[in-house]
């Protein structure tokens, strides 16, 4: 193994394939948020200060929709509230460092640059809490950049919103199958969308989303725990599942 | 500056706001005490449950009419969400899956509905 590669370029190698999938999802969430009013500087903005697709995607359909603020804020608040559970599930990592570091940390944590990391810190023991934070700045340069373009040719072009929408949706679907370590996960996902379709019904707002997803992990939680204390470790439900691919890029250094 | 540009800033720091809290307050809490071994167990099924949770939002509820579950009404986009499942599960790549997603809702969408 070479050694002389410097840091900051093994760290980009890591990230680069979340960079460069950030790409046409910042595009496509530029474009939106040009529909919904806001120019190239505000959607540079917001791309750094919130750096959140899921989050931008709901700004930019909720203002198309000219929802008033306080719903806006409430309906972010929701999807937000997932960054609780996944800062809690990484801060194990992150212990000794300082307060200033986790500030930092979080501000630029979101889904894709947490999921990166957490699977080179569960596989890499060379991994450092700095060079998970580079992992987050690489990834904000490049989706900030893809939103502001989105945002310059948004004004150009015409697009179907509903297709630029599905972007999102195929990145969650990605990270669904990413997930899957035993068939446990896959039955907690099935688990998971029935809780959401009769959450959401129910409660009609994406409070549904918070209650399916603390219902559905609990479920796994528990059934996880039952079939550990039985002894079926091994079982038809948690034994592990061979990926067809290799993780080649994510746990390059990992795997061996 | 018109107003509602102004309108939009003020709009961007709150949901900063909004998004920094939930990001910082778990961190900052567990990093200096230990997460309960149950309580790390249970978080280790929130992301799938989560993720699972935003596909079917997209793929199986109209929002815009109140929460109503479509059923097989968005067929562009359940035999898309199958093919990404796919491209995902073999190519492993971020990326791949995210175009070949939105290549097939654009060419599904000229035969079904959204």
């Amino acid at each position: 193994m070479k050694k002389e590669e410097p840091r900051w370029l093994e760290v980009l190698k890591i990230a680069l394939p979340l960079c460069l999938s950030y790409i046409p999802i910042g595009l496509a969430c530029g474009i939106l948020l040009n529909v919904a009013g806001f120019n190239v500087i505000l959607t540079g903005l917001v791309s750094i200060l919130v750096f959140s697709g899921g989050a931008q995607f709901l700004l930019a359909s909720m203002l198309t929709a000219n929802a008033p603020m306080h719903t806006v804020l409430i309906m972010l608040f929701f999807l937000e509230l997932r960054y609780a559970l996944l800062g809690s599930s990484i801060s194990q990592y992150l212990r000794n460092t300082s307060k200033k570091f986790l500030y930092i940390f979080a501000v630029s944590l979101n889904d894709e640059n947490y999921a990166v990391n957490y699977l080179k810190f569960a596989t890499d023991k060379s991994w450092t809490p700095k060079d998970a934070l580079m992992v987050e700045h690489y990834s904000l340069i490049f989706w900030t950049f893809a939103n502001i373009v989105g945002s310059l040719i948004g004004n150009l072009l015409s697009v179907d919103l509903a297709i630029v929408d599905y972007a999102l949706t195929a990145l969650f679907i990605y990270m669904i199958v990413m997930q899957v370590a035993n068939k446990l996960t896959i039955v907690v996902s099935f688990v998971a969308a029935v809780f959401a379709i009769i959450s959401m019904v129910v409660l009609k707002s994406t409070m549904g989303l918070v209650v399916s997803t603390l219902l559905a992990s609990f479920v796994g939680f528990v059934t996880e725990d039952y079939l550990v204390k039985r002894g079926k470790k091994r079982g038809f439900l948690l034994k592990k599942i061979k990926p067809k691919a290799s993780r080649s890029v994510i746990s390059k250094s990992g795997d061996n | 500056m018109t107003e509602k540009t102004m309108e939009h800033l003020i709009l961007i720091i709150l949901s900063m706001l909004v998004a920094f809290g939930p990001r910082f307050i778990p961190l900052r809490i567990f990093s200096t005490r230990d997460i309960p071994r149950w309580f790390n167990e249970w978080m280790k099924y929130v992301p799938v449950s989560l993720f699972t949770a935003l596909v079917v939002k997209d793929v199986f509820i109209d929002t815009s009419a109140g929460y109503v579950f479509t059923g097989i009404h968005n067929m562009a986009k359940i035999i898309a969400s199958l093919i990404v499942i796919v491209v995902a599960y073999r190519s492993r790549s971020m990326g791949l899956s995210v175009v070949l997603g939105l290549v097939a809702v654009t060419l599904l969408a000229m035969v079904f509905t959204v």
